[in-house]
């Protein structure tokens, strides 16, 4: 009631009764027109979900066989995703796996978007030689192939997560760079820097208040993407024998594993790399869609 | 044209001490005493220093980097600690397979691409189109080594029709055995970027579509065709250019595709080095495939401002 009388008389309220819009909720709602993207990040939910509760939500333990029960095939009673070789659950060990295997999918790219990030902010903020020492130091580092890069790395460090994690980090750190360098020389040239700057603001000051805020949501958007491809390198990493020891279940360490099962169970063998495949796609679709929600409010 | 390549030749000099540098401080980053792998652990002070005089242990590591690079200058890159044998003697031949099987693979997706790239920018409403265009972002995401087994699992367990492993049948050889086992690693190595390439043929011809020559053509009722071919020779400096780029890709993705099918390649003799703790051939596979990785975009720009003189000039 009181709401209907100030509104007809208060042109003010009125106003304030109408709020615009959050800008996190435009994003969303962009977001949300793509109903592929949606679908997609409702996949990745309940992946990440499914493998964070793991203890509760597998039905097996991962590690302990049972000999009869070996070699199901796919949708086998009790076995839904079929047994390996030594009648281990793939459910199970799937679910367990996607736990180291999302760590050294997104923790590679997190380390990468500080140390990347700071190099790109340090780069493209103080410009000149700190420029192209950082820059074409990072160029050499591109020059490889990424794979080829962290299987270099990788192996030369010796098998197991944190190396491959370290291998992966040292492969993400240029591309970030390079975008963060990009943003920066944006917005330097914007005028707030320059007023910032002649009212007395020191570097860092400047850097934190008005670089970080404006230039993170391209930064974030483009490490998002990475995060499907580096799973995508971590996992072939641990394929070739360079991430996790047995019996600990890991997707790319259990693609190589069940590989020599493939002439008697093809379908099974397969299962952990659907996993691989389907997060990263997921990824991909959602990275995609975001960085168009966030173009349009630009 | 000739001042372009020497300065691009001149360019990658720094980008080559680059890689080897990495490629080199790889080396350093092992974990332990080089020196432990090969005396015996009853070994003396005395003979341990003397076995890291010998290796140029006890100089600084930038001195080292010379020496090491000095070598792999004259070709040598050291010996297989498992095997005994000249890295080079292994890698050269594998690195002749792994050339073969990049090169299939980068044929097939340029053709595949460009089919598929063509049709989706004619019809870009059709609904041919939106599938093509749903698999090749499907593809971005695909992990190789995972796409191998499906297609082992399909034609090889299946279907039966093609071998799932090596380069040749016991006793076997010649050409059409060699393609028959070719085909299914290419076409795994392939699928890394044929969604990429197609995807960029579809945006370049599109583009190219709508430039003023080709209504040009139309309007002067020239047969598609012609057209067809006009707007193949406007496109084709971009997509040959990306393609190059893509069979640099593929030459690493291949690695992960041999160990599934055992092809003997760089792939696959890095992998078994790497069960063996076989460092020095490691090292040096990765130096090989990085610098034919380097080699080959200075072959592609060449390729590129020979195509087109816009490149040539900037």
């Amino acid at each position: 009631m009181s709401i209907q009388a100030t509104a007809a008389g208060d042109p003010q309220a009125l106003a304030s009764a109408r709020r615009e819009p959050s800008r996190a909720a435009l994003v969303f709602a962009a977001f949300a027109r793509r109903k592929v993207a949606l679908a997609a990040l409702l996949v990745l939910l309940v992946i990440v979900l499914a493998c964070l509760l793991a203890p509760w939500v597998a039905p097996y333990d991962p590690s302990a066989g049972e000999v009869t029960d070996r070699l199901l095939k796919l949708g086998a009673p009790g076995h839904i995703l079929g047994t390996d070789e030594q009648g281990r659950d793939i459910l199970s060990r799937v679910l367990y796996g996607g736990r180291l295997s999302l760590l050294s999918g997104v923790l590679p790219v997190l380390l990468a978007g500080i140390i990347g990030g700071g190099l790109g902010i340090a780069a493209g903020y103080f410009g000149g030689w700190t420029n192209t020492i950082i820059m074409r130091a990072l160029d050499i580092v591109f020059s490889f192939p990424a794979i080829l890069l962290a299987i270099g790395i990788s192996a030369a460090l010796g098998p197991g997560i944190t190396n491959i994690i370290i291998s992966a980090t040292v492969v993400f750190i240029p591309p970030i760079a390079r975008i963060a360098e990009s943003a920066v020389k944006e917005v330097r040239k914007e005028e707030f820097i320059e007023a910032a700057r002649s009212s007395g603001a020191g570097a860092l000051l400047i850097i934190r208040a008005h670089v970080l805020r404006n230039i993170f949501a391209k930064v974030f958007v483009f490490a998002t993407s990475l995060i499907g491809v580096c799973l995508m390198v971590a996992s072939g990493l641990s394929f070739l024998g360079l991430g996790v020891s047995p019996p600990t279940p890991e997707w790319g360490f259990m693609l190589n594993n069940l590989k020599q099962l493939i002439f008697i169970n093809p379908a099974v063998t397969i299962v952990p790399g659907a996993f691989i495949f389907l997060t990263s796609l997921s990824l991909n679709l959602v990275s995609d869609a975001l960085s168009d929600a966030l173009e349009l409010k630009r | 044209m000739a001042s372009f390549v020497w300065k691009r030749i001149l360019l990658m000099i720094p980008t080559l001490l680059g890689v080897s540098v990495i490629v080199f401080l790889m080396l350093k980053i092992v974990p332990g005493d080089p020196v432990n792998a090969i005396v015996p652990p009853d070994a003396s002070e005395a003979e341990r220093a003397l076995v890291r005089t010998q290796l140029g242990l006890d100089k600084p590591v930038a001195v080292q980097y010379f020496y090491w690079l000095g070598s792999v200058m004259q070709g040598d890159l050291g010996d297989s600690v498992a095997r005994r044998l000249p890295v080079t003697e292994m890698l050269l031949p594998a690195f002749k397979n792994t050339l073969l099987l990049t090169a299939a693979a980068a044929l097939a997706s340029f053709v595949v691409a460009l089919i598929v790239g063509v049709y989706s920018a004619y019809r870009p409403k059709s609904p041919l189109a939106s599938l093509f265009n749903g698999l090749s972002l499907a593809s971005i995401g695909l992990p190789n080594f995972w796409a191998a087994l499906i297609l082992i699992g399909i034609f090889s367990v299946t279907l039966g029709w093609l071998p799932s492993s090596g380069m040749s049948k016991v006793g076997g050889g010649g050409f059409g055995d060699t393609v028959d086992h070719l085909i299914l690693p290419a076409a795994a190595t392939a699928l890394a970027s044929v969604g990429v390439l197609t995807r960029m043929v579809r945006s370049t011809v599109s583009g190219v579509l709508q430039q003023d020559y080709i209504f040009a053509l139309k309007a002067k009722g020239v047969r598609p065709f012609t057209i067809l071919r006009h707007v193949l020779r406007g496109g084709m400096p971009t997509i040959l250019n990306v393609t190059g780029l893509q069979f640099g890709a593929l030459l690493a993705s291949s690695v992960l595709v041999e160990t599934v099918f055992a092809w003997p390649g760089v792939g696959q003799v890095i992998y078994q080095a790497i069960g063996q703790r076989d460092f020095p051939v490691v090292q040096a596979g990765v130096l090989f495939i990085a610098v034919a990785f380097v080699l080959l975009n200075l072959i592609v720009d060449a390729v590129h401002a020979a195509m087109d003189p816009r490149v040539r000039q900037a």
